[in-house]
């Protein structure tokens, strides 16, 4: 079974709605779940910024709900003085730097063990256990072999990210149509063109989606290093930031980290959907 | 009026000789697909197998295009020891077997990549092919656009396109409903004279059996063998009509006679 | 594949995958320990499996064990039960009412996207390293797997079924309990499964930051006063029960929904 998250039903289209019998619709019809989404989101947002008027808050509670409106001001403030870059800079070369190591090492052993049996009977109980375990449990391990910094961050995030990875390679390798494979070798395919012509652009659509996935790992792997292992880095700045109370800080740090896991999740979607375009349904994956 | 029994042809083209084949399967009991089995096949020639479920049929095919190695037996093409696949041969799959990621155009240019001809080359024969199967204007479609008589007409000319002398359908249109199974016959043997290829055709109906080929083996069941060889007299072109006629009915009753026995319910 | 399928007999063919599974394990630890015949083993670095295992059995037998999974066990579970009861209405709210679903869907993809753990600090601040912020945490971190799993529970409701039970005088009451529950509970328990992961995390991250008890805790204690051997035996204790409680939920998912396809 591919390794999925939830992520995929919230990406997931719209119920499917049968476009030939759909009676045309009217330019409301067309625009409302657009209005209805931005509507919520502007809403939750207002609701935050007005609730010290309805509601008299303590002097903790009020810290804790800054209005929008000064995290804003915050954030481009951080932009306007360049005081971000630095620690974003750090924080994006862990981020690179883990999520390369986990491609190189997760990509050929994920095609490894999908096309050897025994190989795959071997690292099995080591890939279950990896995965079903927190891989944070290592972190302060981590820390006391590589000591604060970048490698401490870059094993953390390589070692929370590869195991998506891994597993939806293998399984994209596996789940290859033997049909397939015994038509290109009745066309006399060599095991090399086997490979190239039907298991890799097979496994290609699961690669994508073990991306996207490690993407999500890697950037939880950025924060929580830099939580409790480092001393630069956007994380720190947070962390920092929380205890001076600066909380206005600490939610800007935290959209940039959602601005950035969002982009690179849409783009990787976008690039999962034009892969899609010759398959009728999407991976059944849960 | 029928030329019956097993005929030894002087001028065979295929030839099989007491093929047999045993399958293996791990955590389950061997099973014996075919047992001395043999067929000689002219050139040019439309023949049919026939057989009930699970007879050994369609491995017999596979045999020939050279996927399964059997365990013991001779097979030759025009003289030739058949061992691995070859250009000489190309199947026409069942489930149709089009990759999924490859529009029309690519699908059916597979085989000729695998044998290294130049792309642009490449899209010329392809371009011939599907013309010939109608999929004009079909080009860059990918199979699940396409229904499935058109999917198998992809796979008739990817099967065609690299010009082997020897067309090996395994049940080609028995996935396809039965108005549409008609008109692909009437397709196929349109191709059939335009090509003039020598078809092995395995399916499960007489009809399709009879109205196609030029001789229709009977197999019996597993272990297969080769039961019976019905000639069919019909003239060529044929039309549909000729289905109604008492002489196809007469020789359907036959082979249903000689399938009969073979069928366990 | 790519293996040769000689023929092999029955038993020794499908016992073959568990029989080299267990052979690298035991390979991996008898390794493991064997290395340190030729290597000086540096304990402020490294352990060995026989430490490891030594003081896996003192702190089983002290229950200290017991004590810290109780300490972690209590917010797990407080966590994931806040994320049910909110989750799942919320869920199966937006799958009924098309418009609130709308309304509600971007902001959460957004918010289910984004690293919440980026959080933590924030709430250790405003509800401490007690229970209550831990199993904050947990739900901050579990709760969207089980709006977006009932939501899509409810979207795959076949409509056909409702109408059946519509056709025969069924009330709204009826299709919730006939059709509606029954057909989101796998969804629902396939967040569960993802969410147990997510809830490890959480309360892994809660007890890193400033605890003073807990499974995470004491990880952190026994690596700032290098008993490697210690916290070498809690890893493993927090691997075993990751892979008791992912294992148990696709177990319950198999033995609860005999008639799900198996994807």
């Amino acid at each position: 079974m591919a390794e999925s998250d939830g992520l995929d039903m919230a990406l997931a289209p719209a119920p499917a709605v049968d476009q030939d019998q759909a009676p045309p619709q009217s330019l409301w019809q067309r625009i409302e779940p657009t209005v209805l989404g931005i509507s919520g989101i502007l809403g939750v947002l207002l609701l935050w910024q007005a609730l010290p008027a309805f509601v008299t808050l303590n002097a903790g509670t009020k810290l804790f709900f800054t209005p929008p409106s000064q995290v804003a001001a915050t954030l481009w403030e951080l932009f306007a003085s360049g005081t971000i870059w630095a620690p974003l800079g750090v924080s994006a070369a862990g981020f690179a730097v883990g999520l390369g190591i986990a491609i190189a090492i997760g990509l050929p052993l994920g095609i490894l063990i999908g096309r050897s049996e025994t190989l795959n009977a071997l690292c099995d109980p080591f890939i279950t256990a990896f995965n079903a375990t927190p891989r944070l449990v290592f972190l302060p391990l981590v820390l006391l072999w590589f000591g604060l910094g970048l490698w401490s961050k870059v094993v953390i995030v390589a070692f929370g990210a590869v195991f998506p990875l891994l597993i939806n390679t293998h399984e994209g390798i596996r789940s290859a149509d033997k049909l397939l494979i015994n038509v290109v070798r009745s066309f006399g395919a060599k095991e090399w063109d086997v490979v190239r012509l039907v298991v890799v652009p097979n496994a290609l659509p699961y690669i994508i989606t073990g991306l996207r996935l490690a993407i999500g790992r890697a950037v939880l792997g950025v924060v929580v290093s830099e939580f409790f292992g480092s001393d630069q880095g956007l994380g720190v700045m947070m962390v920092q930031a929380a205890s001076q109370y600066k909380v206005n800080i600490v939610f800007a740090g935290m959209l940039v980290f959602m601005a950035l896991s969002l982009t690179m999740t849409s783009l990787i979607k976008a690039l999962e959907n034009h892969l899609d375009r010759w398959r009728p349904q999407r991976l059944a994956s849960e | 009026m029928f030329a019956q029994g097993v005929v030894g042809l002087m001028s065979a083209y295929i030839r099989g000789r007491n093929v047999n084949l045993t399958f293996r399967p791990p955590n389950r009991a061997p099973v014996r697909a075919l047992h001395d089995f043999d067929v000689e096949v002219k050139e040019g020639e439309f023949l049919s197998i026939v057989g009930p479920s699970g007879c050994g049929k369609s491995t017999f095919l596979s045999i020939l295009l050279g996927l399964i190695k059997p365990d013991s037996g001779e097979l030759d093409l025009h003289g030739r020891r058949i061992d691995g696949p070859g250009t000489d041969r190309a199947m026409v799959f069942q489930e149709f077997g089009l990759l999924p990621w490859r529009t029309v155009q690519h699908n059916v240019e597979l085989g000729l990549q695998l044998k290294g001809m130049p792309a642009a080359q490449r899209r010329n024969v392809a371009q011939h092919f599907i013309r010939m199967v109608g999929l004009v204007g079909f080009e860059s479609h990918y199979p699940h656009e396409l229904s499935g008589g058109m999917k198998q007409r992809v796979g008739i000319a990817r099967a065609l396109a690299t010009d082997p002398e020897v067309l090996l359908m395994d049940e080609p249109f028995a996935a396809l409903d039965a108005q549409t199974r008609d008109l692909m016959q009437v397709e196929l043997l349109r191709i059939w004279h335009d090509t003039r290829k020598t078809v092995l055709f395995v399916t499960h109906q007489i009809d399709e059996a009879i109205y196609l080929s030029d001789r229709v083996l009977v197999m019996t069941k597993r272990p297969g063998r080769a039961k019976r060889i019905f000639a069919v007299d019909l003239p060529r072109p044929r039309d549909y009509e000729m289905r109604v006629t008492p002489q196809f009915n007469e020789l359907k009753l036959e082979i249903w006679r000689a399938l009969e026995d073979e069928i366990a319910v | 594949m790519a293996d040769a399928a000689a023929p092999r007999t029955g038993l020794l063919r499908s016992n073959r995958r568990i029989l080299l599974g267990s052979l690298s394990v035991l390979a991996f630890f008898v390794a493991w320990q064997a290395v340190f015949l030729f290597v000086p083993l540096n304990s402020l670095f490294l352990t060995k499996p026989s430490l490891m295992f030594a003081a896996l059995v003192r702190l089983t037998m002290s229950g200290q064990v017991f004590f810290d999974l109780g300490a972690s066990a209590a917010p797990f579970a407080y966590g994931l039960a806040a994320s049910v009861l909110i989750g799942v209405p919320t869920g199966i709210l937006m799958g009924r009412r098309v418009r609130v679903g709308l309304a509600l869907d971007p902001l959460f993809t957004v918010l289910y996207a984004s690293p919440l753990v980026a959080l933590a600090p924030l709430v250790v601040i405003f509800l401490g390293v007690g229970v209550t912020g831990k199993t904050f945490i947990v739900f901050l971190l579990t709760v969207f797997d089980f709006v977006f799993n009932a939501y899509a529970g409810v979207r795959a409701v076949d409509p056909l079924l409702l109408n059946v039970v519509r056709s025969f005088g069924g009330a709204e009451k009826d299709l919730y309990l006939k059709v509606i529950f029954p057909s989101v509970m796998p969804y629902i328990v396939a967040g569960a499964r993802i969410g147990v992961g997510r809830a490890l995390i959480g309360i892994l991250i809660g007890e890193f930051f400033a605890a003073s008890e807990g499974v995470g805790y004491e990880i952190v204690r026994f690596g700032n006063f290098f008993a490697l051997d210690s916290m070498f035996a809690y890893i493993l204790v927090v691997t075993l029960i990751a892979i008791v409680l992912t294992q148990g939920v696709r177990w319950a998912e198999r033995a609860a929904f005999p008639w799900r396809v198996e994807s």
